[in-house]
């Protein structure tokens, strides 16, 4: 019972808070700018309304414009589970959870890229042509970063991994991490989810065509992925496994929320970058998280 | 005993195919499909647990007494040859049907069985001198195979590299059996690790099994061979010939005594044929060249596997040289099956659009539904995505490599750029098949090729479904696989203790259905939940298009553009642009084309070279006395100089 318990519990926190934390990196916009904001529950809103709503499909649409955002977000669910929520812990703990967890992310992006050209629509083919492409670098980047956490570890289990601090290279890998995170969540300075049309290039400009409730499985999604992202990199960085229940939930609920003040702190002071400098960032990300792992090896040797 | 017969049956079985191929179709198929399916009860028996069949005869051919035998690793491989062999087969009787190819749909059936049974014989041959000759007899049966359409000027050029490129490795091939029989005294092979002195002949195995397996730079046949050849054909090739190539570099290495650096190198160049295949595959705007450059990928991850498992035999047993060795024999059966599976749904597709060219094709779907869905299916598989097989593989390969890279030794320093290469190549794979899949099967019709298409038929489908069904049994059933996977790493190295399960392979296997499960609730509560609020059809919005055109669709150039623009240093792309110029423009056009690297860079400049060179020489023949005599007084003089110089010495 307690099994079970535990696990709708999980399955509560990754449902019912990830729409929380685009409101809030909302609201973090609003005051630097000066205004009032939206309210911080406006995606809960959105998302009860959309899933009322009908829906309009391209005349070039097959069934796979349904069945991709429903396979995206199941995916991106997945992967959340998979991740241990600090004294909560995983619902499912594995030698090599954290491949699954990496794959399917790509799951998730192969079927909104899918999804995104079932429209044959030249905005959405752009926009999926450069969520695949960037993803190849946000790629080596993850990798390197899961390469650190494993051979500062020695284990290969998403919660042996994240238990300790990543060491000295912590503020490597976080920085390094964070580029990601704001790169696969589609974030300024990759993009802008702000706005629809010519600012936003990548995400936003995929679903343009999504509508009703397969429109909410993708809105949804995505903050499942962003909080994804936050606890991981909160995880990966602060020892939340060293600390004891409370503190270590505390710790956690701390970090997310200060990730989450940060991403709209870069959103209100940063404008988005200019295209041909995504590479550049991505490869800086990915070189931080190269330096992390030289000093979690060398950490490791000594 | 049984064994023997049942070998000799599949034997006899498949020759008499050969011989029925011109002019009986149905005993052809039934042979055919027979004696593959002998093949593969053969090879899952011998899996089962099964003992090895070791056979010699009692007459020789070529002085050498025959000698077959059939042990874990060769039915490792024989089990594919009998499941593409036997389903390639099926697909052909619809695909190059007498009617359709009069000239070439007989000699097709005829050489498919030759080809079939001379990849068995490859893998059953003990002996140096009969592998050769089987290894030779497979090289040119595909050969016939691959031209075909021998009318085509592409594919006559195409099977002319081919046979260039094959004989090139076959050279090899000879010089490391007869090298090794020197080393050894025998033609009989078998473990020689006690023949220290033959370890540098790895290399010579390397290149000559390297060409045929499609081992980055060695690959320079692969693409327009497969690319060229009937796309049952292709299929054979990338899902099972080539495999031919890895089964002589996995049975040797297992049995050589391994040179200093054999790991490093098998990894360094798995992971270059991963990454630089991934990118070409990206690149290619034509739909079969796009799969058979991703066969060099999934080679590069199979060596990649490969090496890591050298690596871990150069430092003892170790756990996670045997889990990377393992990841890399299940791909070897996952990448054959599900690239089967894919170039049998392009050859589908060729057979309703008659065009391999992306850029002409779209909106496939409404008129070939299974064909979309099955090429949907293994485009999903082959990117190494859960919950289907090819992550499987790929994740046992991950955990070799994390495991290795966490020991903090030496290796280290190899297994941690791998590693990486390996993420970087499934990511541009995924791109690459987000392309095929999609520019080929969505959106609406580029042109009027793609308007009138026809869904496949049975005989074409099933295969299709069969192999599909295949990956999906190996996807959430991987504990039942478990147990095959371990004879042929116990066959590889007797020394490795590899009684130990799988790290978590029964759960990913649940994991997998789980997903499986979940992922089909949520498809159905959408569309109901989307139903029951309404759905219509409008044109697509695009943010307020009135009159959006096919011609405004991202093409598969466009959409490969950026990502193939970081690699644009190896790849080379040629394009020619014409703007658009002054106000009423009459002409403006862009044509891109993707060469072959390797192959017009590197071999190509080589090779005028050597012409240039020996048309000299040619100069220099032209029937004077006097320069012959010339000649002879020279080579006398240096003989002398010779001579002199050397009892000084």
């Amino acid at each position: 019972m307690t099994l079970i318990r535990e696990f709708l519990v999980r399955l509560a926190v990754w449902l019912l808070l990830a729409p929380l934390l685009p409101g809030i990196i909302n609201k973090v916009k609003a005051w630097v700018a000066g205004r009032r904001g939206p309210p911080v529950l406006q995606l809960y809103y959105d998302l009860a309304r959309l899933w009322r709503k009908g829906v309009v499909l391209s005349t070039l649409a097959s069934p796979g414009f349904i069945a991709g955002p429903a396979v995206a977000w199941v995916a991106v669910l997945a992967a959340a589970l998979l991740l241990p929520l600090g004294p909560l812990g995983a619902a499912l703990s594995f030698r090599g959870d954290v491949i699954l967890l990496v794959y399917l992310l790509a799951l998730a992006r192969f079927c909104t890229a899918w999804a995104a050209l079932e429209t044959g629509s030249a905005f959405e083919g752009m926009g999926a042509a450069r969520e695949v492409s960037y993803a190849v670098l946000a790629e080596a980047a993850v990798i390197t970063a899961v390469l650190t956490l494993s051979m500062q570890s020695g284990s290969l289990v998403l919660r042996a991994m994240l238990a300790p601090a990543a060491g000295t290279g912590a503020v490597l890998l976080a920085v390094g991490l964070f580029t990601v995170l704001l790169a696969e969540n589609c974030r300024v300075p990759f993009d802008d989810p702000n706005t629809h049309l010519e600012l936003t290039m990548i995400h936003e400009v995929m679903v343009l065509d999504h509508s009703g409730p397969p429109f909410a499985a993708v809105l949804h999604g995505a903050a499942m992925k962003l909080l994804l992202f936050s606890v991981l990199l909160v995880q990966a960085v602060l020892p939340i496994g060293k600390l004891s229940g409370i503190a270590a939930g505390g710790a956690l609920i701390a970090g997310v929320l200060m990730v989450t003040v940060a991403v709209g702190l870069v959103e209100s002071l940063m404008a988005r970058a200019a295209f041909r400098r995504v590479p550049l960032l991505l490869t800086t990300a990915f070189l931080l998280c190269v330096f992390a792992l030289l000093v979690a090896w060398k950490g490791g040797a000594a | 005993m049984t064994m023997g017969w049942l070998m000799s049956f599949a034997i006899l079985v498949l020759v008499a195919a050969a011989l029925s191929g011109a002019r009986l179709p149905r005993l052809w198929l039934a042979l055919t499909v027979t004696g593959t399916a002998a093949f593969l009860g053969a090879a899952l028996w011998t899996l089962g647990g099964g003992a090895a069949w070791d056979w010699r005869s009692g007459f020789a051919v070529g002085n050498e007494r025959l000698h077959l035998r059939l042990d874990a690793v060769s039915a490792w491989f024989l089990a594919l040859v009998g499941v593409v062999g036997g389903s390639g087969a099926i697909y052909a009787r619809e695909y190059w049907p007498d009617g359709e190819r009069p000239e070439s749909a007989g000699r097709g059936r005829g050489w498919w069985s030759t080809l079939v049974l001379c990849m068995g014989l490859v893998l059953l041959c003990a002996n140096g001198l009969h592998f050769l000759m089987a290894w030779e007899a497979f090289a040119l049966s595909a050969y016939f195979l691959i031209t075909l359409e021998r009318e085509r000027r592409e594919t006559r050029a195409a099977g002319w590299l081919y046979l260039a490129a094959s004989h090139a490795g076959t050279l090899g091939l000879f010089a490391f059996f007869s090298l090794l029989a020197a080393g050894t005294g025998s033609w009989e092979l078998g473990p020689m690790r006690d023949h220290p002195e033959v370890a540098p002949l790895f290399w010579v195995a390397l290149f000559g099994f390297g060409v045929k397996a499609g081992m980055f730079p060695l690959h320079i046949w692969l693409p327009s061979a497969h690319a060229n050849a009937p796309s049952h054909v292709s299929a054979i090739m990338s899902g099972v010939a080539i495999k031919m190539g890895l089964y002589g570099l996995i049975r040797f290495s297992g049995w050589l005594p391994l040179p200093e650096g054999a790991g490093w190198v098998v990894l360094g160049l798995g992971a270059a044929s991963a990454v630089l295949g991934a990118a070409f595959s990206l690149a290619q705007n034509d739909l079969k060249r796009l799969l058979a450059y991703c066969s060099v990928e999934n080679m590069g991850i199979i060596l990649i596997g490969l090496g890591v498992g050298l690596l871990g035999l150069a430092s003892g047993d170790t756990a996670w040289g045997r889990l990377a060795m393992a990841g890399a024999l299940l791909h070897v059966w996952n990448h054959g099956l599900f690239k089967s599976l894919l170039f049998f749904g392009a050859g589908s597709v060729l057979h309703a659009t008659g065009t391999r060219e992306m850029s002409r094709m779209g909106g496939l779907w409404r008129a070939m539904p299974w064909t979309a869905s099955l090429f949907a299916f293994g485009s999903v598989a082959i990117s190494a995505l859960p919950p289907l097989n090819g992550f499987v593989s790929e994740w046992l390969i991950y955990l070799g490599l994390f495991d290795a890279a966490a020991g903090h030794t030496q290796v280290a320093v190899a297994i941690v750029p791998a590693t990486i290469a390996l993420g970087v190549a499934g990511a541009l794979a995924l791109a690459a098949f987000v392309k095929a899949a999609t520019v080929v099967f969505l959106g609406a019709a580029r042109t009027q090729a793609g308007a009138h298409v026809h869904e496949c038929g049975w005989w074409m489908r099933a295969p299709m479904i069969g192999l599909a069904a295949v990956c999906a049994f190996i996807a959430l059933a991987p504990g039942v696989v478990w147990p095959f996977i371990q004879r042929p790493l116990a066959a590889w190295n007797p020394a490795w203790s590899v009684d130990d399960p799988p790290a978590p392979f029964a759960t990913l296997g649940a994991v997998q259905a789980a997903l499986v499960i979940l992922i089909a609730v949520m498809v159905v509560a959408l569309w109901l939940r989307s139903r029951t609020n309404g759905m219509r059809r409008a044109l697509t919005w695009d943010c307020g298009y009135a009159a959006p055109t096919a011609r405004m669709q991202y093409t598969g150039g466009s959409f490969a553009a950026l990502a193939s623009g970081w690699f644009a240093w190896v790849l080379r792309p040629e394009r020619r642009l014409r703007w658009p110029r002054g106000p009423f423009p009459r002409h403006a056009d862009f044509v891109e084309r993707i060469p072959e690297t390797v192959l017009e860079r590197v071999i190509g400049p080589l090779s005028d070279v050597v012409m240039t060179a020996s048309a000299w020489v040619r100069q220099r023949q032209q029937g004077h006395l006097p320069d012959y005599i010339l000649y002879l007084v020279a080579g006398l003089a240096a003989m002398g100089v010779l001579v002199v110089f050397g009892s000084m010495r």
